[in-house]
């Protein structure tokens, strides 16, 4: 049965801090008894899959890697109210979704989750590897419990 | 007559990954004429070395987020040819069924999301909503269907987890697969409004055509419509047997070309085009009943060389896979699901696999020690096979369609790199934003 919150960890775990959100869904699936009512779900780069696992929800927490101009490993709450996206989509390609769009096409359908939350942490680096830098590896536990904060809030 | 057009169409993802279109045109001579696009993500050959035989199939999902199953099937299948493994009938099938879900998501949410907006004159798929209603919610049912079909036996939507070579690490229950098989069954009428839609503005694609070589995965024995199994072939083959897949280096024969840090590929001529009009071209008689009625209504017959029809042979594909899928689940069913044991011992060996991504062929080899470590890879992914192909009908479409100004120009050209559904900066996709608020 669908559960009432779903919490997406988006990324690639083969490029660096870009797989953030893929190691926090990692971690918190582990803790996931403490919060029965939510799903916990590593959508990778899953593009308008996205659609699909927003679907039927009340509730969304999206972690990803985002840049928004603050130092690295920063963590920020915000709604996809407060911010707009600065990325440039070539539009050829069906691999470069960006959730921003998904939440809109969502909306435009009606089956948007009412209350939709982002977790954005900035990267340090993006670069090939499968290992998080430092700077946010160090930080997971401040992540994982602010995550944890807004499901126990809810 | 425009005689002066300047195209240049620049975008950039952050890391990797853009696809640029430079036109030029000064008094109607065509001063450059040029599809660039860098290397694509080829750096998961490193990472794979050193990695145990029981782990590629993992890493390399991660690749591309809407191949991440053919990614997966074709490291699996060059491990398997590695190391001798043999995958039992039933696990066989599994798989195939597993691919066909991949198809059927990927196609759909091709010609529904990129390609119908262009047909409607519709900038993206978010404005298309109140354009056209019933045809996006169609379109997002039947992926929704397509999603939970990959669910089901991959155990994920994407970046599968249940392939393991050998044979899949859990298998569906008898009851499962006859709900798949009911909503599949269900699905048909909805594939056929989507054709009857796609149909209604068929005129927008544009009329052009350039005799092109097309490579595709070919099986005789029994002949089959292959995603999966199969050896290599070409329109160009005259009779020529198929190419075992071992020697798909000889097929593709990367070269580097000045224009583009991406490898290019030629056979046997400049260029050659894989994907869904490569696979109907080399295999239509062998479409199921359903998928031949799609293509007849759009009137799709073998040696097209339109490419702006690969999107019409990947709605062909759809109702083929679903179909074929149908049946594939009876004779699941009639032979009663086992639980199996996979045992793979690890071996000194070299192997390859080859699978039909959605977007085209695709290419893995893998080299293993004695203990099964990996100590060297190569991967060849369908776009980069299609980049050559599309600076050539680049160069016959500008001159033919320039006439129509700057703008249509563009717009056409657009159209013909989509149709290709090419595969651009799919590793990564992070948010950029700035706060408003």
């Amino acid at each position: 049965m669908t559960k009432d919150t779903i919490v997406l960890g988006l990324g690639n775990p083969l490029m660096g801090d870009e797989g953030i959100g893929v190691k926090l869904i990692e971690i918190l699936q582990s803790a996931s008894g403490d919060f029965p009512g939510a799903d916990f779900v590593d959508a990778g780069t899953g593009g308008m899959t996205l659609l699909h696992l927003l679907a039927g929800r009340r509730k969304a927490i999206i972690i990803d890697c985002a840049f928004m101009g603050e130092p690295p490993g920063t963590i920020r709450r915000f709604t996809p109210e407060e911010v707009r996206t600065v990325k440039e989509l070539a539009h050829v390609s069906l691999h470069e979704v960006d959730i921003l769009n998904v939440i809109a096409l969502a909306r435009q359908l009606g089956e948007c989750p009412e209350e939709i939350v982002f977790f954005g942490i900035e990267p340090e680096s993006i670069e090939q590897r499968m290992a998080l830098s430092e700077t946010l590896g160090g930080r997971l536990k401040e992540y994982t419990e602010a995550i944890s904060g807004e499901l126990a809030a809810r | 007559m425009s005689k002066n057009i300047d195209i240049n169409v620049h975008h950039i993802t952050r890391v990797e990954g853009h696809g640029n279109i430079h036109v030029n045109v000064t008094n109607g001579t065509i001063e450059k004429c040029e599809w660039q696009v860098p290397e694509a993500p080829r750096f998961f050959e490193a990472m794979v070395r050193g990695r145990r035989w029981d782990d590629i199939q993992t890493i390399v999902s991660r690749i591309c987020g809407i191949c991440s199953i053919t990614h997966s099937l074709a490291a699996t299948k060059a491990v398997e040819d590695a190391l001798g493994v043999e995958v039992s009938e039933q696990a066989d099938k599994l798989r195939i069924l597993m691919h066909y879900s991949e198809q059927l998501q990927s196609h759909v949410l091709h010609v529904g999301y990129l390609v119908a907006p262009d047909l409607f004159r519709a900038p993206s798929v978010v404005p298309l909503v109140s354009k056209a209603t019933e045809a996006v919610k169609t379109i997002i049912r039947v992926h929704r269907v397509a999603n939970r079909w990959s669910d089901l036996l991959a155990g994920r939507t994407t970046h599968p987890t249940t392939l393991i070579p050998g044979g899949l690490t859990q298998i569906p229950k008898a009851q499962q697969l006859r709900e798949l098989q009911e909503t599949l069954k269900a699905t048909v009428a909805d594939l056929i409004t989507i054709c009857e839609v796609v149909l209604s503005v068929a005129d927008k694609f544009p009329a052009f055509e350039r005799e092109t070589e097309y490579v595709s995965l070919k099986l005789d024995n029994p002949p089959t419509y292959t995603f999966y199994h199969g050896d290599i072939t070409s329109t160009d083959c005259n009779g020529e047997g198929p190419v075992p897949i071992q020697q798909w280096e000889s097929v593709a024969n990367e070269y580097v070309h000045p224009q583009s840090t991406a490898k290019w590929t030629k056979w046997h001529r400049d260029s050659y085009a894989v994907g869904a009009l490569a696979r109907f071209n080399n295999n239509a008689e062998l479409l199921s009943p359903l998928g031949k009625k799609v293509a007849d209504m759009f009137g799709l017959k073998k040696g097209n060389c339109n490419p702006f029809m690969n999107s019409v042979a990947q709605l062909a594909e759809t109702a083929h896979v679903v179909e074929t899928s149908i049946q594939l689940i009876d004779d699941l069913l009639t032979k009663g699901l086992k639980d199996e044991k996979v045992k793979v011992t690890p071996r000194a060996g070299r192997g390859s696999g080859c699978v039909e991504a959605p977007r085209g062929i695709l290419f893995h080899t893998y080299e293993f020690d004695k203990d099964g470590n990996c100590v060297a890879a190569n991967i060849c992914i369908p776009t980069n096979q299609n980049h050559a192909n599309i600076q050539k009908d680049f160069e016959k479409f500008v001159p033919e369609f320039m006439d129509r100004g700057q703008d249509e120009l563009r717009l056409g050209l657009e159209m013909l790199v989509r149709s290709y559904d090419p595969c651009i900066s799919c590793s990564t996709h992070m948010l950029n934003v700035e706060f408003v608020k």
